[in-house]
């Protein structure tokens, strides 16, 4: 069965290479969807209801914080597995990320492709 | 025969003879009153100003007047001859009533000066004092049983200090016939310099405490002052502030510590730096959402004999949240720089990596995809290092232009025609107006005014929104006329809002102007917009606009190098027009 994974990044480059390595490294097995801001990727999550969200914490309008708090206050999203992507030195963020239940992070000035592929495939298992 | 005439002369000149010595004699004896009075009028004086020197000597400074009358009374017996001098003092609690004896007088003496004395006083006060307040002292000669005269001479001097009735001085005698009015002169000097003196000295003290207290009232930083038992001895509104005290009443040292516990423990500290003699600083504690750099210092007496002796505890609470926002501001400009560089880097890694798998390559299409995502990655981080090493400049001061004279009608024209484009895929109206006196020829940077206009064109096109419109202005400015007015003299769009200064004072220059219809510029973020940091941070959280946020600080950079001014005026929802003017 096709997985869905969506996307929520602000950086169109990151985000697209993310897609292009998943979609590449899934071997068909995922199908990804994208949204470049916090606002239009709880949308595109309520309408998609992904099986992954691979989240960027530093966005304009709505932060990942906020997408987060908004996601696990719903029925449906408060158990989406959800992955972050941050900056090493935002320990405080992790650590906030960690009480709203996410599965895993990226660190995004040092991520590999690989790393992230097996971190997907452990979560959608 | 001795004729007549004889006998006349000799008779005159016998009775001009005596005359002459007779009034010699007179005049003798009136030069010699004058010579012994000019003596006793010298030892008097002598006398006053040796009393008045031991007055100083021996109380010093001081302003107690007890010393003082003790000094006078002491030394009072050699210039007046009294059976008793005494006097009574007013004090808070009591009245001290102290007699010196010359002579051995009976107790009824002493009754007697003590009842006219209270008396007098209660007449010079106009009320009522009461013999049980009355705290008598008895010195000099002893009394004896025998019975001696009645109180026959007796004479009252009031002591005034500050224009204050403190007490009377008397001298009083079992003789009668003594101290009249006129012999008490020097007595009434010695009584009334000594009063000046004390008067003067509480003055002086009264200002410099009233300055020292002024001080206190007006510093800014929180000062609480204790003695060595840790009880407070001074507090300055700013400490009331720090600890949110709002009450009236004077602070105690358990207000500090009550309001302080579990942050700093204030008596602790006062006691190690006291005990220690030694000055402690808390670089920082945060308290009522406020930082304070905390220094407890000992206080040690500088006068005197006890100099050098620790008298307590002094804390002062300096405010420093300003500096921890601006070093806050610095750390998050630094972080957010090393993120803005750090992310394209990442992502040319990783194209890097992309690219490298056959597949990438083979399909044509991914492969230029991401050729200009390499290019789009490198520029952006090239235009930041850019910037950064401008803003650098600026700050070092290296900031240098090299002017020459162009065309500024043809540039203008010239980017105009660059900005067209984007404008038109925006679907913006992009107009250019310039006035007709404006000069061919303008001294300028070339490559750095074009790098303003870039920066002032580019905002202003990220910022409007479709069928809005973007007008480039040019005209001739006059010393002493308002911007404003001479661009609705050319009906020009210029957004007034929020201009700070009515630019009247800005010499005759050319201006250029970028007005918008675009989303407008709330006051704040106005103020942000030439810092350096708070630009940058909010250029990054809003980054669907592109640009570093260093455009504009660097564009203020380039303009004031050319001598000229660059400002703003913007309102909500209307737009805003960002000018700036090349001096002619």
């Amino acid at each position: 069965m096709i997985k869905k994974i969506l996307i929520i990044d602000d950086d169109k480059i990151f985000s697209k290479i993310l897609r292009d390595g998943l979609l590449a490294g899934g071997n068909g097995k995922y199908e990804v969807v994208s949204a470049f801001d916090g606002e239009e990727g709880f949308e595109v999550a309520m309408r998609e209801k992904p099986d992954l969200i691979m989240l960027d914490m530093m966005m304009p309008k709505v932060t990942g914080i906020e997408f987060l708090k908004k996601l696990r206050n719903e029925d449906w999203g408060k158990d989406m597995p959800v992955i972050v992507e941050t900056q090493l030195s935002d320990m405080e963020k992790m650590n906030e990320g960690m009480e709203l239940g996410v599965r895993g992070y990226i660190i995004k000035s040092d991520y590999s492709l690989d790393t992230i592929l097996r971190q997907v495939e452990d979560i959608l298992k | 025969m001795v004729p007549f005439e004889l006998l006349l002369v000799i008779f005159i000149s016998v009775a001009l003879y005596i005359a002459v010595v007779l009034f010699s004699y007179i005049g003798l004896r009136r030069m010699k009153r004058d010579v012994l009075e000019q003596g006793r009028d010298a030892k008097r004086h002598m006398y006053e100003i040796a009393i008045l020197k031991e007055i100083g000597d021996r109380t010093g400074y001081s302003l107690n007047i007890q010393k003082i009358l003790d000094v006078i009374v002491g030394s009072l017996n050699q210039f007046l001859e009294y059976s008793a001098v005494s006097y009574m003092l007013l004090s808070p609690s009591k009245i001290v009533f102290k007699v010196d004896l010359d002579e051995p007088v009976s107790t009824q003496f002493i009754k007697d000066i003590r009842t006219r004395m209270l008396s007098s006083l209660s007449a010079l006060l106009g009320r009522e004092l009461t013999e049980t307040e009355v705290e008598e002292t008895i010195t000099g000669a002893i009394m004896q049983g025998i019975p001696t005269g009645p109180v026959q001479s007796y004479f009252n001097i009031p002591l005034v200090i500050g224009e204050q009735l403190v007490g009377v001085l008397t001298v009083s005698n079992t003789k009668p016939g003594l101290y009249k009015e006129s012999e008490m002169e020097i007595l009434y000097k010695i009584v009334n310099q000594a009063s000046q003196a004390v008067t003067k000295l509480e003055e002086v003290v009264k200002t410099e405490q009233g300055k020292i207290a002024a001080m206190l009232e007006s510093m800014l930083e929180g000062v609480v002052m204790t003695d060595r038992d840790y009880r407070v001895v001074a507090s300055n509104p700013a400490a009331k502030l720090v600890i949110g005290h709002k009450g009236e009443g004077a602070l105690t040292i358990f207000d500090f510590i009550d309001a302080f516990k579990g942050v700093f423990d204030v008596r602790s500290k006062l006691e190690e730096a006291i005990k220690l003699d030694k000055i402690l600083t808390i670089p920082e504690i945060f308290f009522g959402n406020k930082y304070y750099q905390v220094v407890v210092s000992p206080v040690k007496s500088n006068v005197g004999l006890s100099r050098g002796e620790i008298l307590g505890g002094v804390v002062i609470f300096h405010d420093i949240t300003h500096e921890k926002e601006a070093e806050k501001m610095r750390n998050d400009f630094t972080s957010m720089m090393v993120h803005e560089l750090r992310s394209p880097l990442g992502n040319i890694k990783k194209i890097g990596e992309m690219m490298r798998s056959s597949k990438v390559l083979e399909d044509k299409k991914a492969s230029s995809e991401y050729v200009s995502m390499l290019y789009e990655s490198s520029s952006s981080m090239l235009d930041l290092v850019n910037d950064l090493l401008d803003v650098a400049k600026l700050e070092a001061g290296k900031f240098g232009v090299e002017k020459s004279p162009v065309d500024i009608k043809e540039i203008l024209a010239e980017r105009v025609r660059f900005f067209d484009t984007t404008a038109r895929d925006a679907g913006i109206n992009l107009k250019l107006f310039v006035a007709g006196v404006v000069p061919d020829r303008v001294s300028v940077d070339t490559k750095r005014i074009m790098q303003v206009l870039n920066n002032l064109l580019s905002n202003s096109l990220n910022y409007t929104s479709k069928d809005g419109t973007v007008t480039v202005i040019c005209f001739n400015h006059k010393n002493g006329l308002a911007l404003g007015e001479e661009a609705r003299a050319y009906s020009v769009p210029w957004v007034l809002d929020n201009m700070p200064v009515p630019a009247t004072t800005i010499p005759d220059s050319v201006v250029i102007a970028v007005t918008d219809t675009g989303e407008g510029i709330s006051i704040e973020n106005i103020e942000k917009l030439f810092n350096k940091f708070t630009q940058f941070a909010s250029s990054v959280r809003q980054s669907e606009h592109k640009g570093t946020g260093l455009g504009l600080v660097i564009a203020k950079g380039i303009v004031m190098a050319h001598g000229g001014v660059i400002g703003v005026g913007s309102k909500k929802g209307t737009g805003s027009t960002f000018y700036f003017t090349l001096p002619l």
